[in-house]
């Protein structure tokens, strides 16, 4: 998604929140990722005020009071975190590790396949089909992509065929590279 | 790192499978200066050297634990040839982007003024962005000093109203010291847009 994506060109404006949506994303973070709870406030200061860039096709990124993007969205899917802040608090993500030699497929933004969820190397956390997801790589201790499953984990298993996980933002995509807006 | 023959399930989703330790949050990531992810994903990149270059100079603690690393899977994959795991076709290497940036051409700072309407002049002032000023800043800097309107009108572009040229080769090598004055240039009576 955000393969081609570039700071400059593709930010079409940034708007500042109302307070009363502000509190609406926060309730939907807190409700998508239950685990956030104890440092939501180290991530989206309550006092703060974000901002929320619109990008073409439909992507929204929400930026916090520092100008960082923190979480992004596409349409009205699901909000999801970028990389950066993944990495700062990994735990609140379900976690999807993938074998040794799908990483380089991953890293130039391909969708993860069946077979390197389930060959040896791999793990996999139950999750439902549409949920978001961290992909993790085998012998790797960081995050290297965020995706969403396309399948439950169960079906994964049975199919093993095909798109498991649709791959949204990955390590030095045009999110990954972009800078704090000021 | 973990020798699980069969798909693995994680039940707990606490990282266990990934070997994490209890940690405080936020953890500091460390990231490659050269391919700006963390430092173990630098394997993948297509300019490895010149990452293992820059973690020699900046993590030397980490470049030794990798070299040992290395030579451990050197011996380990010679041994025992990964039989079970499957192979995957295509090159899948990323594909590095030239910089438009080039570092090599030479930064200058062009200030040209033109006219405005009949009686009113204004300066402009283009190239500061390769030195990686902050333009929005600057334009406001140079509005307080010159007590006149000052604006962003494009990309690596600052035009100031009124004729402050003169005063200009002084002031950005005084506020920023990075510029050399013999990168600024007088480019007499330009047009505006007139910049690369």
């Amino acid at each position: 998604m955000f393969k081609k994506f570039e700071e400059k060109d593709s930010i079409s404006s940034i708007q500042q929140l109302k307070s009363s949506v502000q509190k609406g994303i926060r309730a939907k973070l807190l409700e998508a990722y239950p685990k956030l709870e104890t440092h939501i406030d180290l991530i989206l200061p309550k006092k703060d005020s974000y901002r929320i860039a619109k990008c073409h096709d439909h992507i929204e990124l929400l930026l916090n009071g520092g100008g960082e993007q923190v979480f992004f969205r596409h349409r009205d899917g699901p909000w999801m975190p970028t990389l950066r802040l993944l990495h700062k608090f990994p735990y609140f993500v379900t976690m999807q590790q993938v074998d040794k030699g799908a990483i380089r497929f991953v890293l130039s933004g391909a969708n993860v396949m069946c077979p390197g969820l389930t060959s040896p190397g791999a793990c996999m956390t139950p999750a439902e089909k549409g949920t978001v997801v961290a992909i993790m790589a085998e012998g790797k201790e960081h995050a290297l992509a965020i995706g969403l499953l396309t399948l439950s984990t169960e079906d994964i298993l049975k199919v093993n065929k095909g798109i498991g996980i649709e791959t949204y933002h990955f390590l030095n995509d045009g999110l990954w590279k972009s800078k704090p807006v000021k | 790192m973990h020798a699980t023959k069969e798909p693995a399930i994680n039940k707990t989703n606490t990282g266990e499978c990934l070997g994490l330790v209890e940690v405080t949050y936020p953890i500091a990531v460390k990231y490659c200066g050269h391919c700006s992810m963390p430092i173990e994903y630098c394997e993948f990149y297509s300019e490895y050297d010149k990452c293992k270059e820059w973690l020699a100079k900046n993590y030397p603690e980490d470049y030794e634990k990798l070299q040992l690393r290395e030579a451990e899977d050197d011996a380990a994959s010679s041994v025992d040839a990964e039989k079970k795991r499957q192979k995957r076709g295509g090159k899948g290497l990323l594909r590095i982007k030239k910089d438009n940036s080039d570092d090599d051409a030479p930064k200058r700072i062009r200030l040209s003024c033109t006219m405005r309407g009949k009686n009113k002049r204004v300066t402009i002032v283009a190239g500061l962005g390769a030195f990686k000023i902050d333009l929005r800043a600057a334009a406001k800097f140079f509005g307080n000093k010159f007590a006149c309107g000052s604006s962003v009108t494009g990309d690596n572009e600052i035009v100031i109203q009124g004729d402050v040229k003169d005063e200009l080769f002084k002031v950005i090598p005084d506020k920023w010291l990075e510029v050399p004055k013999e990168a600024i240039e007088d480019c007499g009576e330009g047009k505006r847009g007139q910049q690369n």
